[in-house]
């Protein structure tokens, strides 16, 4: 298989604006086709950027778009996400507590299978559960499973989970993709799957071919008989492959060119709110941000509309400091607003009447990163805050200083309130970029994280968030939305609150309709 | 002894007969840059150069005078046809950076060109004066240096040091130094046979002085056809470190900055990439014909048709 280069996308580009130029000139307008009804059969090309040679099909590791995207479709965990983001059964028929959430039982599928044929039984969710929490290899999702004691098998379809602390929130840690489930002896070289589909061929940073997988158990239920994904290099290319119908779907473009793809009649756009926020991150134990009365003083003068306007096209939700928009116990605070005589008064109060000179480190981790910093330095240059901005590539960023930059930022996809707490605003946190850690908070938290009932931690969430709300290192301007491109003729793709593009990566649900 | 005094008159007379008598130059000397503006590129070199000098000098002036704007203000959505030449990346005034943008890139340019030429001329001109072992010490290691592109070597030292304006400059002048020695020292090996050098030996001036008014006013041409050219590659350089995201940090306005950061929006907002683009390439274009024009001059005293 080979990956058209940027040239080839270019030449097609060319050559497909030159038609659409002539058929303009015809007076008539290239067809504006619809997916219509699903129907069975075709194969989908999917365009995704940011693949290199590290890529993997490895269900436990995956790092950029298409390792995610490879992941979601080879295997399944027990629990997964909808489109709502809310936890829905995946290979698992039922998941239960017991009073105090210490032993959870899980009762799999009737009849399900893996794509070799042989049956997915308790002693593969064993399986995967070590290989996750290996002390030797820990995969990703391994911080979520610290407290995870023993898992045992109880009879043909149902195994508990011992844990060595209360976990209310451990049916939403098995329902992370990088959960899912693996058989005995799994190959990552070789994968048998537990998805939808099953791997045909893989060539690391240039593509990835997957077929149905006829022992998945909604196997009827999909339409496809093939799906590529092919990597671009930028996404330039991935736009030009798109109009040149080299593709048929591309994932994630830079909103501020929406309306160039929007413009092409052939195109539709698939706009997603999510939870995915961009935050600047101070960090609470380090001048001059060690004072409540700075970091409320920051957050004090950032124009959330204008950020939204500014950096996402509009793309975005306004945000207030808080993350996990779409958690069921998300807070009703009082929107905070840009309020520069307040943060004048609250620095000054500080020790800082003159302002103050502060260094912004920013990098390309994510679209929009290095814009909203050039936009939170015009807005803070009102209330005095001179802000140096100190540009570093990814890499630099993610390297030995990640987590203990002052003043930075950071990227985060949709996550409940709660999970999110446990990744990045406890003293464990894997990702505690603002070193958050208050006794008063890991109280409640401790107290909160052990009811499974979500409405009965309603009262110790919102405590939690006042806490963060009014002291906290983050300041969530806004929720980006996720915005991908596909042809019309291409249906079943549907909004996903996720933050995983064109549908939350579900390409069991996609078909190809007739052009 | 009166025979004697009258045969070394004679000889005197004689000496002085058959002697060539000093006369008046065959060609008639014109100034430098008259010689420069002679000549058509010398010309045109020089309007396009003053053309983007002005633009990138007064612009920072007349901003908000001509635009209307700061050149960090937000004005629009990003990427929308606002104004004359339309908004940025980020929603701001493209004309508006595009005045406050070529500054920095010309006096970086100019600095590090001027850092290359005093280093190169001073490595150049003591390798041939000094000769031996020095001179091929000095020129071996020299071409050691050389071996190494220059924008890898500025990219090496910005990622190790930081993107700052004064590495920036650094960087780029040192880079420029080898190649500008080697002009200056084969200058500099033309002129070190000629008669007054030997003069102001024999009047044991000091060695410095030797180079310094005997040799250095005597490769002038060469040296500034040199700093013409590099000047060029001074700007071509620093505006492609810009680009790169080494040069200058946003929200800073910078041509090569804003070439990158508009690129996406080729298709719907060319503005942001063409305004920087044009002005690089005429800046770049208006240098390199004056260099010509400096080395036709240089070639002769006269003016050339």
């Amino acid at each position: 298989m080979n990956t058209p280069n940027r040239r080839q996308a270019l030449g097609a580009g060319l050559s497909i604006s030159a038609l659409a130029g002539l058929s303009a000139c015809g007076g008539g307008s290239v067809g504006a086709a619809d997916a219509g009804k699903p129907i069975k059969g075709g194969s989908l090309r999917v365009g995704v950027t940011g693949g290199n040679s590290a890529d993997t099909v490895d269900a436990h590791i995956p790092v950029n778009s298409g390792d995610v995207c490879r992941a979601v479709n080879l295997y399944n965990a027990l629990y997964g996400w909808d489109d709502d983001s809310q936890v829905v059964p995946l290979l698992a028929e039922s998941f239960e507590s017991n009073a105090d959430a210490t032993v959870w039982t899980c009762t799999l599928k009737q009849g399900i299978k893996f794509s070799d044929g042989s049956p997915i039984t308790p002693d593969d969710v064993i399986f995967t559960f070590k290989r996750i929490t290996d002390p030797d290899d820990p995969k990703t999702a391994a911080a979520n499973f610290s407290m995870l004691d023993k898992v045992v098998a109880k009879d043909g379809r149902t195994v508990e989970f011992h844990l060595s602390e209360a976990n209310g929130l451990f049916k939403d840690a098995v329902a992370e993709y990088t959960a899912a489930i693996v058989p005995e002896g799994y190959d990552p070289e070789n994968p048998v799957c537990s998805g939808p589909f099953k791997l045909k061929s893989f060539t690391p940073a240039q593509s990835t071919v997957l077929v149905p997988n006829e022992h998945y158990f909604d196997y009827d239920k999909m339409y496809l008989d093939e799906v590529q994904l092919l990597n671009f290099n930028d996404s330039d290319a991935l736009i030009n492959a798109l109009l040149s119908t080299q593709v048929d779907a591309i994932a994630q473009i830079p909103v501020a060119l929406v309306e160039v793809i929007a413009a092409d009649e052939r195109m539709a756009i698939l706009n997603s709110e999510t939870g995915m926020w961009l935050p600047l991150t101070m960090r609470v134990d380090k001048k001059p941000f060690d004072d409540v009365k700075v970091r409320q003083a920051f957050r004090l003068v950032v124009d959330r509309e204008q950020m939204i306007e500014q950096v996402l096209s509009g793309f975005g939700t306004v945000g207030n400091d808080m993350f996990g928009p779409l958690s069921e116990n998300y807070p009703e605070f009082p929107q905070r607003k840009q309020d520069i005589p307040k943060a004048k008064k609250l620095l000054a109060e500080a020790g800082y009447p003159d302002g103050l000179d502060v260094e912004l480190v920013t990098a390309p981790i994510q679209s929009g990163a290095v814009e909203s910093a050039q936009v939170f330095a015009q807005q803070a240059a009102e209330a005095g805050i001179r802000v140096k901005i100190r540009r570093v590539d990814a890499t630099t960023f993610f390297g030995e200083e990640y987590l203990q930059w002052d003043f930075a930022q950071d990227f985060w996809y949709t996550r409940d309130f709660l999970p999110q707490v446990i990744s990045c605003a406890l003293e464990e946190s894997p990702f505690n970029e603002t070193h958050w850690d208050d006794p008063a908070f890991n109280k409640v938290f401790d107290k909160v994280r052990g009811i499974p009932e979500v409405e009965k931690r309603r009262d110790g969430e919102h405590e939690l968030q006042k806490m963060l709300y009014d002291e906290g290192g983050y300041i969530v301007w806004g929720f980006a939305n996720q915005v991908d491109a596909f042809q019309k003729y291409v249906g079943g793709l549907v909004k996903n609150s996720t933050g995983r593009p064109l549908g939350g990566w579900r390409f069991d649900r996609v078909w190809i309709g007739k052009v | 002894m009166s025979t004697n005094t009258n045969s070394l008159d004679d000889l005197k007379s004689a000496a002085v007969d058959g002697g060539e008598v000093p006369k008046e130059s065959q060609t008639t000397y014109t100034p430098f840059f008259k010689r420069v503006l002679a000549q058509k590129q010398g010309k045109i070199g020089l309007t396009l150069t003053i053309i983007v000098l002005l633009l990138a000098f007064c612009g920072p002036l007349l901003l908000p005078w001509a635009t209307g704007n700061t050149a960090t203000e937000f004005v629009a959505k990003p990427f929308s046809p606002h104004g004359l030449f339309g908004s940025d990346n980020l929603g701001r005034d493209v004309l508006s950076r595009f005045f406050a943008g070529g500054l920095t890139l010309i006096v970086y340019s100019v600095l590090a060109t001027a850092l290359g030429m005093i280093l190169g001329a001073i490595i150049g001109m003591l390798a041939a004066y000094v000769g031996g072992t020095f001179d091929a010490i000095i020129m071996r290691l020299n071409d050691v240096i050389l071996a190494v592109p220059q924008l890898v070597f500025a990219l090496l030292a910005i990622t190790v040091l930081g993107p700052q304006g004064w590495v920036l400059v650094t960087v780029i002048g040192v880079t420029h130094a080898p190649r500008i020695a080697r002009v200056a020292r084969s200058a500099t090996l033309g002129v070190i046979t000629e008669d007054y050098i030997l003069a102001a030996e024999m009047y044991a001036m000091p060695r410095w002085k030797v180079l310094l008014r005997e040799l250095l006013p005597n490769i002038t041409g060469p040296l500034s056809v040199e700093a013409g050219l590099r000047l060029t590659y001074s700007i071509g350089y620093i505006a492609s470190l810009s680009f790169l995201g080494l040069g200058l940090q946003p929200p800073a306005a910078d041509w090569g900055l804003m070439i990158n950061e508009n690129r996406i929006a080729l298709s719907i907002q060319p503005w942001g990439v063409l305004l920087p683009v044009i002005a690089i390439a005429l800046l770049t274009i208006g240098t390199n014909l004056l260099a010509d024009s400096f080395a036709r001059a240089t070639a002769s005293t006269s003016v050339e048709a």
